[in-house]
Order: structure tokens, then C-alpha cells, then sequence
């Protein structure tokens, strides 16, 4: 029988170290629109958390990064994965976000 | 969500709509009206003489959007095919962004469900404006979708 090879070898764990029964990584997909993109500079991120976050977690943290980004809190609604959502959302691993200025299509 | 009639058409497309083709798809022979909605570029924005627009959208979102849209028309009226299509990209005046088509038996219905297509889709529909000016660009002012205030307590997320 084959023995399993660790897939990344630079890894600084080794394959057999212990590894404690962490909490599972939470990556989530983020998309920005509109004016929001062109503040952010990307349209689309993932960014992974050790906790399960929350949608406003989640703005506030790249309110952090990109201070511009506050101003428009009010004036931004959410959807997750493709459903407008509210800010006390909790977040699972695989999501995918998007925050959403006013829409003006027609 | 509502199971669509297989012959309603939803696109989110960039080149020049064909409102001919869909209106001859969507007017059937059982049928005794047709209303159209045909959105199109205006040559000027708060009296600002407006070059072009250019459209995007969170297109995945905003299909499953327009399909909610044509669900909840079937559900409401009584109709028969349902046709929304919007165009992305850059659009130059006078060129249709949006073509809605409502067919039905009688034609109050026709009327209604289009009136309530098009004001919900600018309302709940993911895609943004922006407009170009001789002296620059805006986004122009859009409304904010309603969305859920507060997620319902004690249920886990799915």
C-alpha cells in the first residue's frame, strides 16, 4: 500500500507532527461592485478566518484597510451566496459575499 | 422558488438586444396582448448632456433575481410568457438597456405585470450605472435593495 506524501513538503508542520483538533478554517468569497470595487481596488477576494465571522465582521475588516470604505456602511446592503442578507449573518466556510451599493440598473 | 415555464427567457447579455425576435417569442397565438417595456439610453442626466453609459452586474445574482421576478409574475397575474433581458457594458445613447415583454389573454394583466416587473427589477436587481460625462463619470444614484434587518434567531445558517 502506498503511504500518504505530504502535498507541500515546504510546510513548517511536519507531516507527522501532532496537530491539535483545530477549528476548521473559514474561507469566504468576497465580491465588491460598483463604486465599492473601485474603492477596494478588487473585485473579488477570499480571505480566510480561524472564527466563524459575521457579514459586518467582515466589512469592518476591510473598513479597516480601506478607511473610505466606512463612509458608505449605511448606504451598502449584503447578499450572501446570492441572497440579499442581514449584518449579524454568520458566515461558513465556502460563502460567498458580496456587498452591494444602491442598484441602478434599467 | 417557483418553477419557471421552460419558453420565459431571462439574459443578461452585451450585445444589441433584439427586441423583434423576443417579442415574436413572447406574443403567442393563445394570447390577446402584449406589453412592452423598452428601457432606453437618455441623452442627458439631471440636464448634464450624458456621452454613454456603461453597465455591470453580479451576474449570477442578478439572473437568479430577474427568474424571482418572472416567478412572482406568474404567481400574481394571469399571463402567459415572460421576457426580461438586460444588456452590460457600454451603451450608447438612445440604445435599449432593457426589454421587458409580458403576454396574456387580456390585457390588464399584460399592463400590471410589466409595470411590476420593471419597477422591481430597479429595486432588487444587482446591476449598477455609470454614467459618462464630457468632464468625467459618476455611478449614477441607484436605490438600496431591502434586505433582511436581522437574521431570524436561533436558526442555524444553511
Amino acid at each position: 500500500m502506498l503511504k500518504p506524501v505530504p502535498l507541500a513538503p515546504s510546510s513548517s508542520a511536519g507531516y507527522n507532527s501532532p496537530v491539535p483538533p483545530v477549528s476548521q478554517t473559514i474561507r469566504v468569497t468576497v465580491l465588491f461592485f460598483g463604486r465599492l470595487k473601485e474603492l477596494t481596488g478588487h473585485p473579488e477576494h477570499s480571505i480566510e478566518f480561524t472564527d466563524a465571522p459575521t457579514i459586518e465582521h467582515l466589512f469592518a475588516l476591510y473598513a479597516a484597510r480601506h478607511p473610505e470604505l466606512a463612509k458608505y456602511r449605511s448606504s451598502v446592503v449584503a447578499s450572501r451566496n446570492q441572497e440579499f442578507a442581514a449584518w449579524d449573518t454568520p458566515l461558513r466556510s465556502g460563502d460567498e459575499v458580496a456587498f452591494l451599493p444602491p442598484v441602478s440598473g434599467g | 422558488m417557483a418553477k419557471l415555464p421552460h419558453d420565459d427567457i431571462y439574459q443578461l447579455v452585451r450585445e444589441p438586444i433584439d427586441m423583434a425576435a423576443l417579442a415574436r417569442h413572447v406574443r403567442a397565438p393563445d394570447d390577446g396582448a402584449m406589453v412592452i417595456f423598452d428601457g432606453f439610453v437618455r441623452n442627458q442626466s439631471h440636464n448634464r448632456p450624458t456621452l454613454y453609459l456603461d453597465y455591470e452586474a453580479y451576474e449570477s445574482m442578478a439572473l437568479a433575481k430577474m427568474r424571482e421576478i418572472g416567478a412572482q409574475l406568474h404567481e400574481k397575474y394571469r399571463i402567459h410568457r415572460v421576457s426580461v433581458v438586460h444588456r452590460l457594458g457600454r451603451l450608447e445613447i438612445g440604445e435599449t438597456s432593457v426589454f421587458i415583454a409580458v403576454s396574456a389573454p387580456h390585457r390588464a394583466a399584460a399592463f400590471d405585470a410589466c409595470r411590476f416587473a420593471i419597477d422591481t427589477l430597479k429595486r432588487t436587481v444587482p446591476i449598477w450605472k455609470k454614467e459618462y460625462f464630457e468632464d468625467g463619470a459618476v455611478w449614477a444614484d441607484g436605490e438600496l435593495p431591502p434586505a433582511p434587518a436581522a437574521t431570524p434567531r436561533a436558526k442555524p445558517a444553511s
